[in-house]
């Protein structure tokens, strides 16, 4: 099931307008995610106060667990060295062109097993 | 002492978030399978203690990780190699390769030991990471229990894939038959699995802070959850992103 909404890839390479193309409160949430990661305390303070205002309280609480879940899972698998699941299909391929991921290290990981 | 009581803060806490966090605490100060609760907590500590580490921030801006040389800022608890792992996780991650898991097993600290550590290490960051979003400090460490490590290897390990041994997707059967369901084993699910008991608290904190494994089926958006899917994923997205993270 897709919601059939259009977005705009660039918000998650930190384009506010971009993260707020078909996603509600998505400049707010992309500023939220960005401060935690860059560890920018004073941005985080104040991108925490724009998306409570914007959002509420359960938002923000609900975008804290998603922001902290995947600072985790990044580093599973860096730390492991896993490879991305389905590096054949072209949706995924065309997703990681757009979003120029393969300038990343950890892309070494996900393409040894296509060269 | 009771853990992750949110019942003071301003703004209020799904329930479920601060009970998952408070057994995860229970079963890190309690031996594992190739750690003691005491080097468990310890490890725990190294992550707090890598944010404010020197000679990480020096070695995190140097073009190789080897082209920098010195000591961490540590407890004094654990090994200076584990120590060193610890650190790497939590500030420098992305340049981890196999040559370096590699060199560690064969200086003292095997891959399973390297296993567990990483799921402590991440669980831990990303429990910290949770206060740190909300404005919250962190919470008190829990105090270990004794106890010696069981040593647990499963069975049915395979090689193909990643710096470590890790179990099939086919292969979560008997003793791991809980870790995945036909269909559900994506290598991040397996990343883990060479200490299974890695994998269920992969699980148990994810289904907190984001979705169950099942529910990551649900594109649209979980009943229990305030935000949809799109909101969600952009918030993946570009915590993965600002970490360089290509998976």
């Amino acid at each position: 099931m897709t919601t059939e909404t259009e977005v705009d890839l660039q918000g998650v390479n930190g384009d506010a307008a971009g993260a707020a193309t078909g996603i509600e409160h998505g400049a707010e949430l992309m500023s939220f995610a960005e401060s935690l990661a860059q560890r920018d305390e004073y941005g985080l303070a104040r991108s925490r106060t724009a998306l409570r205002q914007a959002a509420g309280d359960k938002v923000l609480v609900d975008a804290a667990g998603v922001a902290a879940n995947f600072q985790r899972m990044v580093r599973i698998a860096d730390s492991i060295g896993i490879p991305f699941d389905n590096m054949q299909s072209d949706f995924v391929n065309s997703i990681q062109t757009e979003l120029n991921l393969t300038r990343f290290a950890s892309a070494q990981h996900s393409l040894a097993d296509i060269q | 002492m009771s853990h992750f009581d949110y019942s003071e803060l301003e703004i209020a806490i799904r329930e479920d978030i601060p009970a998952t966090y408070a057994a995860y605490w229970q079963r890190l100060a309690a031996p594992g399978n190739w750690w003691t609760g005491t080097e468990r907590v310890a490890i725990a500590q190294e992550t707090r203690n890598a944010l404010t580490c020197a000679f990480c921030a020096e070695r995190k801006q140097a073009l190789s990780p080897y082209g920098v040389a010195g000591k961490h800022d540590h407890s004094g608890v654990l090994d200076e190699r584990v120590v060193d792992v610890v650190h790497r996780i939590i500030t420098d991650q992305n340049r981890i390769t196999q040559a370096f898991v590699d060199d560690n097993a064969a200086n003292g600290l095997s891959k399973p030991a390297y296993v567990e550590l990483v799921g402590i290490a991440v669980t831990v960051f990303s429990i910290d990471e949770f206060h740190r979003a909300l404005g919250v400090p962190v919470e008190a460490l829990p105090e270990p229990s004794v106890g010696e490590p069981s040593g647990y290897t499963p069975p049915n390990l395979v090689s193909d894939m990643g710096f470590v041994p890790t179990i099939p997707a086919e292969g979560a059967t008997a003793n791991e038959a809980d870790l995945w369901q036909p269909g559900f084993a994506h290598n991040v699910v397996r990343a883990l699995s060479l200490v299974p008991d890695a994998v269920r608290d992969w699980h148990k904190v994810a289904g907190a802070q984001y979705l169950s494994l099942p529910g990551m089926q649900n594109m649209v958006q979980d009943e229990n959850r305030s935000i949809n899917r799109m909101q969600m994923e952009l918030l993946a997205g570009r915590v993965s992103s600002v970490n360089e993270c290509f998976y």
